[in-house]
């Protein structure tokens, strides 16, 4: 993998300097970059229990509207049941139902999937359709947060239960994560639980930083996507 | 006794006995076991005085060994008021004792106590304020002196405070019997239970009093229901940890060390137990006299022999415990005395009986004798009981160095109360009682009046499938609850004892006796929450905890009335002190960054918040502010400033009727708006203030993007959403803020540099003229493009997706360094806007502003059927404007530039208020925007602003703008 340094690109997670100062390296995505790794030999170790990654510059889109749900259908996306829910698409993709007529989609760390750019490419705005895009790419900053300790941190910053029995995969917040607007959706990376956190790009640095003072006694730190793929791929050969 | 000479276990259920340690005690050293708290340490090395008391400076020591009174409060380094009975001792600590002058064992102020007579409570309402001016010359600084407990580290650097929050189906506070047996029948049911207890083991009174039958009897119980609990999967354990409060809808807040708990709780089970009370006879306060319960805890929990001799002072079973377990401790007990003239015999008491201790009957302790130093008690006068609180003339000296008092209990209602509890009161049983408990809260144990052991488990497995049913995980019947019978019932009905020489004390933290609390009835204030602040009984630290049923008692007696009826004071959160650190640890202060944050650091920026957002205030050194905001300026009117206004809100508007909902939003006109162009728009409310202004951009004959203040953006949104739930209108809202950044590039050169990076959109004035929208790239990135004139030049606003911002604003910086581009902060900003006579929604508004006081009326297009705001805008133009928006200029270069909200006067008149005001580097003179009278707003006319330091300061009014007038420079 090419390591790029963020700076060289267009697209710049608001988080890269302090990524950096944790000692990232990163690789290219699309027209951004990601960190792929920290130099940390306990890495995935550490993914295991409590890691928080940088996924903002990886493919995600929002549509909202409604003929969103029957456009979504008609390019072949299986929706989640209602509002707050989230289900993975055969490739991956994670399509998380905020409500009615919004949902997000977020590809996966592989960015195996390839739904996201081709519903990017297939959308246009049309006056006789009320199904619109939004730049969920750059309206939110995007966090993985992986591991057995990911709920009980969560508990510290969120008013919301989200041990794994009241919380289960597919679940979707739209909540306060300290004090900060989100949308909390309870995943999985391989069998290890996992949550994407997504909030206002403006307060990445925020909440990297809340986030990060929470974790501290879980002995948390941040993981790039080869820790998370390695887990990812270890988990589903178990 | 050393800490060798301990008694053997199994007493000392908290020490670990591999582990010495030593610390320091008002200088001296002492030897302590790990587990020791404060307290035990000192009792088991023969130290019984911990502290003075808070008015007469009388020597206190253990009275609860369970936290609960102010006697134990100790110094540590940094924490003063330190709870030193149930505070582990830690190796090296030093301790001070508090509240006495000279030594503690020999108080300069202790000669206070013989005046006592003369300072009953509220005495000091009636001192101190005659003859005029006494009290601050000499009662003040002589009572603030004296006045507090101990002493504020003030460079005390605080540690680590945080919170979290936990989830439950049962919430059980007390882990009594009572609490373990209603943990186990929820967890049974299916729910999650969370089990908080304060102390560091489970088991409540089970790890201290004596059950009748064997002396292993509790202990046995206990490990019973602990091993239980502890294997129980459902089961979360949180020892150490205090309920301090209950809040609305079951929010428990529990403090466990440095962490604050919020306990979210489907139903919650209080078994908070009970609380001894000590009895009221002279001298009752004296080292050496405590409760039953604390001799107990010092015989279990530390394996300290609380004395050598005993007399234990009853009025239940409880006392003839306390007396079997003092025995078994190697006390010899003088003998038990029995308020109760005929006490029921049950096992304890056959127990007592039989190993020869002397039990007196129908009699009470009438005094307790201190020795020569006054320090410990050495005897007591007991006396038989002749009439409700009333004693023989005659009795009987015991000497004694140990006094366990049992009279009673009262429940520990505090967190039921919060809930809205209310606390009754049995004049049958002499015990208050508890009724009126919300929804989803239940009790058991020793808090409903339940004693007697297995009942008391019973009410406990009940309370928990009370739960169960509640929560719907069980439908099966549940068997009745258990009824408290005779045997439960533990309190003496009058153990109060009044002596001729008083100091028979009712509330020990502030010292009041029983006459002062009958004084406070004699004066008037019969309420017993008169009485509370008339005496301050149970304001002290112990809250009350010692006192409340004496003090309903004894007001009760005094005026005429039952107890019942007299009540109880308020109980509200917090139930025991709480540090500040555990409120204000690990607040969250949310703080938004732009795209471009970095670089206006990098550059220098001051930077000032709005709101959540920080943003440049100017770029240069801190104090050079007006130097940085006019070399800003005077770049942006000469060559090309760069301003981040990522800030800005953005709502998209999109569909069929997009165009509709802004008509009906805004006051201007949009429905023939073509697409491709800007049109200002101002927001009103339903009273037809201003409330926002931004620039509505028509993209599409169907969206629309509109820009909206920083600090309203949100305001604007849920208006938008609001109104369209009543309108229907077939639009998508969506607030994009945090989609696009965006920079104003402004100045004669700014297309220019545009020009450079731009190559997709047509820049000349009359493919792209002033008010113009396009879309293209800039910089390669796609950009939303307007060119509008805030500060008053020709400008650009280019809007990007957020994560190109930096980008966007390196390559813009780069390509215009040969044309003089410097970045220009809010400061710089304001003032060029103030040039130009453009208003800031919120600095040159406020909540009563109508357009046309703001000379907006050319943006309120009068002639649409409706808008919101409409008619109360009608309205107040009928009525003719009381305050207008005049710009003027003050000539007088050596006048002070008025600061905003500085008053505008006509004479003593107060006319207005300064709402903008600057030394302008373009202009050469000071200009502002105020509030004037309509008379007053006239140009040519002068007004007088009441400037810094109350100087008058003569302004001319002007016509706006005060600059480029015909707008030529931003139509360019």
């Amino acid at each position: 993998m090419t390591t790029v340094h963020p700076e060289t690109l267009k697209r710049r997670s608001m988080l890269y300097r302090k990524l950096a100062t944790e000692g990232a390296r990163f690789e290219r995505t699309d027209d951004g970059a990601a960190p792929a790794s920290y130099a940390n030999a306990n890495e995935v170790a550490c993914a295991r229990k409590m890691g928080i990654a940088d996924l903002t510059t990886l493919p995600r889109i929002g549509f909202k509207g409604k003929d969103t749900p029957a456009w979504l259908v008609q390019h072949g996306v299986k929706l989640p049941g209602g509002p707050n829910q989230a289900c993975l698409q055969q490739d991956a993709t994670l399509v998380v139902r905020l409500s009615n007529d919004e949902h997000l989609l977020l590809d996966d760390v592989e960015f195996s999937g390839g739904l996201v750019a081709r519903l990017a490419s297939l959308w246009a705005f049309e006056s006789d359709r009320l199904c619109y895009k939004l730049l969920r790419e750059h309206s939110h900053f995007w966090l993985l947060l992986v591991g057995e300790y990911a709920s009980a941190m969560l508990a510290k910053v969120c008013g919301v239960d989200m041990q794994p029995k009241q919380f289960p995969f597919g679940c979707v917040a739209q909540t306060s994560v300290a004090r900060n607007n989100a949308i909390v959706v309870r995943s999985l990376l391989g069998t290890t639980p996992a949550f994407h956190l997504l909030a206002d790009s403006a307060s990445a640095e925020y909440l990297w930083f809340c986030l990060l003072d929470a974790m501290q006694e879980f002995n948390g730190g941040a993981v790039g996507l080869e820790a998370l793929r390695a887990l990812a791929r270890e988990s589903n050969s178990r | 006794m050393s800490v060798e000479e301990r008694l053997p276990a199994p007493a000392g259920l908290l020490l670990d006995r591999s582990k010495k340690i030593s610390f320091r005690f008002q200088d001296k050293q002492y030897e302590a076991w790990q587990g020791d708290s404060i307290a035990s340490a000192l009792a088991a090395s023969g130290q019984w005085i911990l502290s003075r008391s808070f008015k007469y400076h009388r020597p206190r020591g253990i009275l609860s060994m369970a936290g609960q009174d102010a006697n134990a409060l100790v110094q540590l380094p940094s924490d003063p008021n330190t709870l030193a009975d149930v505070t582990p001792v830690s190796d090296q600590l030093a301790v001070v004792a508090q509240n006495f002058k000279g030594s503690l064992e020999h108080d300069k102020h202790a000669w206070i106590g013989r005046f006592s007579r003369f300072m009953p409570a509220g005495f000091y309402y009636k001192a101190f304020f005659r003859p005029k001016g006494v009290w601050e010359k000499i009662w003040a600084p002589i009572i603030r002196s004296r006045a507090g407990l101990g002493v504020v580290d003030t460079n005390y650097t605080s540690g680590y405070f945080d919170k979290q929050y936990a989830f439950t189906d049962v919430a059980v506070i007390g882990a009594g019997p009572a609490g373990l047996s209603a943990a186990l029948a929820a967890a049974n049911g299916g729910a999650s239970v969370l089990l908080v207890d304060e102390n560091r083991l489970l088991g409540g009174s089970l790890t201290y009093a004596r059950l009748a039958g064997a002396a292993d009897a509790a202990a046995r119980h206990r490990e019973q229901l602990v091993s239980a609990v502890g294997a129980h999967a459902n089961i979360t354990v949180m020892c150490e940890s205090m309920c301090n409060g209950w809040f609305t809808d079951n929010w428990l807040a529990v403090i466990k060390g440095s962490r604050l708990y919020k306990v979210r709780a489907k139903e919650v089970i209080v078994c908070s137990g009970s609380m001894e009370q000590p009895a009221i006879f002279r001298n009752n306060d004296l080292p050496g006299i405590m409760l039953g319960s604390a001799a107990q805890r010092l015989i279990k929990w530390y394996a300290v022999r609380p004395g050598r001799q005993a007399v234990v002072l009853t009025g239940n079973s409880h006392g003839y415990g306390v007396a079997l377990d003092l025995l078994d401790a190697g006390v010899r007990v003088a003998a038990v005395v029995d308020m109760r003239a005929e006490p029921t015999a049950d096992a304890l008491s056959r127990a007592i009986a039989d190993r020869g201790v002397r039990i007196i009957t129908g009699s009470a302790i009438y005094e307790a004798v201190p020795d020569a130093s006054k320090n410990h008690v050495v005897a007591v006068e007991v006396r038989g009981i002749s009439a409700r609180g009333r004693c023989a003339d005659h009795g009987e000296r015991i000497p004694c160095d140990l006094v366990c008092m049992s009279p009673g209990y009262t429940p520990a209602y505090q967190l039921i109360c919060h809930a809205g509890g209310r606390v009754a009161y049995d004049d049958a049983t002499s015990m208050f009682t508890l009724e009126g408990l919300p929804q989803h809260m239940h009790m058991a144990g020793s808090v409903t009046g339940m004693y007697v052991h297995e009942s008391v488990c019973a009410e406990g497995r009940y309370a928990g499938r009370a739960a169960l049913q509640s929560l719907g995980l069980s439908t099966e019947d549940i068997e009745p609850a258990p009824v408290r019978g005779l045997s439960d019932r533990v309190n003496f009905d009058w153990p109060i004892f009044a002596h001729p020489a008083g100091k028979e004390f009712v509330d020990f933290d502030e010292d009041l006796q029983i006459h002062d609390i009958i004084v406070s009835t004699l004066d008037g204030y019969e309420d017993i929450q008169l009485v509370k602040r008339y005496t301050t009984v149970g304001m002290g630290p112990s809250q009350g905890r010692h006192s409340a049923l004496a003090t309903a008692r004894i007001v009760a007696d005094a005026t005429g009335r039952t107890v019942a009826e007299t009540g109880v004071t308020t109980a509200r959160p917090p139930f025991a002190p709480e540090r500040i650190a555990h409120n204000a640890g690990r607040s969250f202060y949310p703080e938004r960054h732009s795209a471009m944050h970095h670089r206006h650091l990098e550059a220098g920026a001051q930077m000032l918040i709005a709101g959540a957002w920080l943003r440049p205030a100017f770029y240069g050194e801190k104090g050079q502010r007006d130097q940085c905001m006019a070399r800003e300026a005077l770049n942006v009117r000469q060559n090309v400033g760069l301003v981040d206004v990522s800030t800005l809100g953005g709502i998209e508007v999109r569909g069929p009727d997009a165009a509709e909902l802004l008509q009906r939003i805004y006051t201007f006109r949009f429905a023939k708006q073509a697409v491709g162009r800007c049109r200002y728009a101002v927001m009103a409310n339903e009273q037809g203030v201003v409330i926002d202004d931004g620039v509505a951009c028509r993209l599409h004959e169907q969206l629309y993007y509109v820009t909206a203040t920083t600090g309203g953006v949100d305001r604007v949104y849920q208006s938008m959403l609001r109104w369209n739930a009543q309108w229907r209108l077939n639009v998508d809202i969506a607030n994009v803020t945090s989609t696009w950044c965006g920079v104003n590039i402004a100045g004669p050169k700014s297309r220019e540099v545009l020009r450079r990076l731009c190559t997709d959109v047509d820049l000349s004035s009359q493919a792209f003229p002033y008010m113009g929208v396009q879309e293209g790239h800039v910089a390669e990135i796609p950009a939303r493009i307007m060119r509008v004139g805030f500060v008053g030049e020709l400008g650009y606003e280019i809007h990007v997706p957020q994560h190109y911002g930096e980008y966007l604003w390196d390559r813009l910086m780069e390509v215009g360094v040969e044309y003089g581009i410097q970045p220009f902060g809010i400061e710089a900003q304001r003032l060029l806007r103030l040039e130009k006579g453009h208003i800031i929604i919120g600095q040159d508004t406020d909540a009563m502003s109508f357009p046309a006081e703001v000379n907006l009326d050319w943006a309120v297009a009068k002639e649409k059927p409706f808008f919101v705001g409409n008619r109360a805008i009608q309205e107040v133009n009928t009525r003719g404007l009381t305050r207008k928006l005049a710009g003027f200029v003050i000539e007088d270069a050596n006048a002070p530039c008025p600061q905003e909200s500085h008053l505008v006067l006509d004479g003593d008149r107060m006319t207005g208020r300064v709402t903008s005001c600057y030394v302008s580097p373009t202009l050469g003179k000071t200009i502002g925007m105020a509030f004037v009278a309509p008379e007053q707003a006239q140009p040519g006319s002068t007004v007088t602003i009441k400037s810094t330091n109350g100087r008058l300061v003569e302004a001319k009014i002007v016509k706006l703008p005060f600059y480029d007038p015909d707008n030529k420079r931003q139509e360019m």
